[in-house]
């Protein structure tokens, strides 16, 4: 079974995602929601890849193979995607302190103030418990939290989505301090937020301290 | 209607009855119990969710997800009026205008003694009713700001004599 | 115009009344579907050649069979009733008036693929529809038209009727899914598809209101019949919800050989005021904006297809030259981002960036670059959204603009 990757026939095995196959073959597609230790949610589309054939382009960390599939990762159409995302994202929160998104964006020429007219999504910084803040200026929505929070790690639901649209937030239940919530203060949440948003505030006194890599795999 | 007295035997009731479906049961349990309580609270949503073992914070983002769910006090009686495009087509301005200058509020607004809330709504789906209103279940259509005021007035007399 | 199919009890029954039904030929189609193997069914509603009439346009017979050879149980069917789409209400109006014929398809579509229960997902604002509908389910129950051992045959089917709270998205079948399972109602990533994942992860036949609504009629008269009362290309009889700026607005049947034109002058009485038409908006607010030259375009999936828009729901909103096509588009534009889920980034962004461009150009300020972010967030939603609400939000936008003149290529 194989599949070509921008032009490259890659040897690939059933139940493998087109992100795996490329992998193989040290081909990095782009990504941002995408954890490998957690249920991929294929909601931020930086991976989207042209499988030809298909109507619209697919999100690679989802995407299984079939044999003789051709994908193209780098197409002008994927590109566009990938670019107007990340310049959509660039001028609804601040991306500062995500260096992989901003790379990406250099790579793809994305003008991030392009859309710089637009509203962001503002709130003010919460301080509510000794050991984490949480800054969602720069929330990109990605609910690596929120799967970290429940079935995907500690199982403790203290975190869920609140709201809809563009105005879609990472919430608890009523918007209660963290303290409030039941929130046993794992930290996991903390180590898989991809832009600073979750920020620890000292050592974690906690016996589980995290261990997970946080950060996406180098582009 | 921030202070609320909760009939909590009915509410119990709902939630008895939704139980047994777990979280399948969850939608149509906030929907049941918001008719009896107005909106859903924390204290009634704490009570929902340990009643059909839903997390907290779930119950929370499903209420905020759906927009006839309210986690804010909103007013006994909701003005929906439909300003779509085939409303607008048929002058739903003129409706929402009258609305505003009768209530006192503008869209998304509760009147002070709490008795309406004014929504503009994306299309009711009654487009060959058009300028189409909707005052908690009762239809009226096709509407104009001229009738506005008299229906308002009948739904004043009829909060007042309940 | 020929004798309805779809409308044919609307308005002449007592939609209440199961009698009425009965003595209108109600659950004969049940009655004989009973008698009969599931294959047999499944392939008469394929060889019929009846494709979705929610918007998606596929063959329902092939979503039936693909359910019907799974082996895996319980198995649910699903009448997706969230009616949501702007500008179209004729799931409504079947709703209101002849709610027994959808508890009917049910039942068939559940001997056919071999579930035991139903659910009918009702849009929260159509409290009437949810009425009726809650009403026929219990009286047919009572009458033994659902419930165990349906008519004194081994065949079981029980009936839900869920209500939705406010969320266009919920449209979307999995989406819908969520939604009845007491989750946020937001899509899935597809595959894996309803047929085999679908609601509770279990192999899932979801069908549109209308959709079923052929059902009966298919079992009773045959697939022949059925392809004789449309095109070719195109069988069976359509629903169209005609609104706007006419003077007879309403739900018709036709054909789908139909021409925008005779929907509009013949069906609906004409432009209100002998005025003329300026754009009409075909398919709801996910659908695409027509000029007042592409009117004798046919009303069928392919002749939508041929001018660059779709059927989708079969709505029809016309625009007349007396409306500022400026207020149409920002409504439109705001519709998408107040409904909009938020899951995905391409939507949940680029509506919000959508509205507020066009609210800019509606004041008067229209720039060569506002049209060109338009067309990369169009491009962008229309490809790498996860589900139908995000991939056509920018439709209509760039259609109108094209209507309006401007250059959008």
């Amino acid at each position: 079974m194989h599949v070509i990757i921008d032009g490259q026939r890659v040897p690939v095995t059933e139940g493998m995602t087109i992100l795996e196959a490329a992998e193989q073959v040290g081909i990095h597609i782009p990504r941002l929601c995408y954890h490998q230790s957690l249920t991929p949610a294929a909601i931020c589309r930086l991976c989207v890849v042209e499988w030809e054939g298909a109507r619209t382009l697919v999100p690679a960390c989802v995407a299984r193979v079939q044999d003789g599939a051709v994908i193209h990762t780098e197409s002008e159409r994927v590109r566009r995607a990938r670019r107007t995302i990340l310049e959509l994202l660039a001028s609804t929160v601040d991306l500062s302190e995500a260096p992989d998104l901003l790379a990406y964006a250099a790579e793809l020429n994305a003008d991030l103030d392009r859309f710089a007219d637009g509203a962001r999504r503002e709130f003010p910084v919460y301080d509510d418990n000794p050991f984490y803040i949480r800054d969602y200026n720069k929330c990109v929505l990605c609910q690596r939290c929120v799967q970290a929070c429940g079935n995907d790690m500690q199982f403790t639901y203290a975190l869920t989505v609140s709201g809809r649209g563009f105005y879609s937030r990472i919430d608890t239940f009523y918007h209660a301090p963290m303290p409030e919530t039941t929130c046993v203060f794992c930290g996991n949440c903390v180590a898989v937020c991809p832009t600073g948003a979750l920020k620890e505030k000292g050592p974690f006194p906690s016996p589980q301290s995290p261990v997970l890599d946080a950060r996406p795999s180098e582009p | 209607m921030t202070e609320m007295t909760v009939d909590w035997q009915r509410v119990d009731e709902v939630i008895a009855r939704w139980a047994p479906k777990g979280r399948a049961g969850l939608l149509p349990c906030l929907e049941e119990v918001q008719e009896i309580t107005g909106w859903l609270s924390p204290e009634v949503s704490r009570r929902v969710a340990a009643g059909l073992k839903v997390p907290l914070a779930d119950v929370f983002g499903v209420i905020t997800f759906y927009s006839l769910l309210y986690e804010r006090p909103v007013g006994r009686v909701i003005v929906r009026v439909c300003d779509d495009v085939s409303c607008f087509v048929n002058g739903s301005r003129e409706v929402v205008q009258a609305c505003r200058t009768y209530l006192g509020i503008e869209p998304g607004e509760t009147t002070p003694d709490g008795m309406f809330t004014l929504e503009t709504h994306p299309c009711l789906g009654r487009c060959e009713r058009a300028p189409f209103l909707m005052v908690n279940d009762e239809e009226y259509g096709p509407v104009r700001g001229e009738d506005v005021p008299r229906i308002l007035d009948a739904w004043k007399e009829r909060v007042r004599s309940e | 115009m020929a004798e309805p199919v779809l409308l044919r009890r609307v308005g002449h029954v007592d939609p209440t009344r199961l009698e009425d039904y009965l003595a209108w030929g109600g659950f004969e189609a049940l009655r004989r579907a009973l008698l009969r193997r599931p294959e047999s069914i499944v392939d008469e509603v394929k060889a019929s050649g009846l494709v979705g009439r929610g918007g998606a346009a596929f063959p329902t017979g092939v979503k039936w069979e693909a359910v019907a050879r799974e082996s895996r149980t319980p198995k649910y069917v699903v009448c997706n009733a969230d009616e949501s789409e702007p500008g179209t209400f004729k799931d409504r109006v079947l709703m209101e008036g002849d709610p027994f014929v959808l508890v009917e398809a049910m039942a068939i579509a559940g001997h056919a693929v071999g579930a035991e229960e139903g659910y009918i997902y009702v849009r929260g604002e159509y409290i009437r529809a949810y009425e009726r509908i809650k009403n026929a389910v219990e009286e047919a129950t009572r009458a033994g038209f659902l419930g165990d051992h349906i008519l004194d045959s081994d065949v079981s089917f029980h009936v839900h009727v869920y209500r939705g709270a406010g969320a266009y998205v919920c449209g979307e079948e999995t989406a819908l899914f969520e939604s009845i399972e007491g989750k946020r109602g937001q899509p899935r990533q597809k595959p894996p598809f309803p047929t085999t994942h679908g609601l509770f992860g279990r192999p899932t036949v979801i069908n549109n209101v209308e959709t079923l609504a052929n059902i009966p009629p298919i079992v009773l008269h045959g697939p022949e019949w059925f392809r004789s009362l449309g095109p070719e290309d195109a069988p069976g009889p359509k629903l169209y919800s005609v609104s706007g700026a006419v003077n007879a607005p309403g739900v018709y049947e036709a054909p789908m050989s139909v021409t925008l034109r005779e929907l509009i002058e013949e069906y609906a009485g004409g432009v209100r005021n002998g005025g003329r038409v300026q754009a009409v908006l075909v398919g709801g607010a996910a659908g695409t904006f027509l000029g007042p030259k592409e009117l004798d375009v046919p009303m069928s999936f392919s002749g939508l297809r041929k001018v660059g828009a779709a059927l989708g729901s079969g709505a029809v909103m016309v625009i007349d030259e007396q409306v500022d096509m400026w207020e149409v588009l920002l409504r439109l534009a705001r519709f998408f981002a107040h409904e909009s889920c938020g899951k995905c980034y391409p939507c949940q962004l680029g509506t919000q960036r959508q509205l507020e461009i066009v609210r800019r150009m509606a004041s008067g300020r229209i720039r060569y670059q506002d049209i060109l972010r338009l067309r990369d967030i169009q491009a962008t939603m229309a490809d790498a959204s996860i589900c139908g609400l995000g991939q056509t939000a920018g439709n209509a936008i760039l259609s109108g603009l094209r209507v309006m003149g401007l250059d959008v290529s």
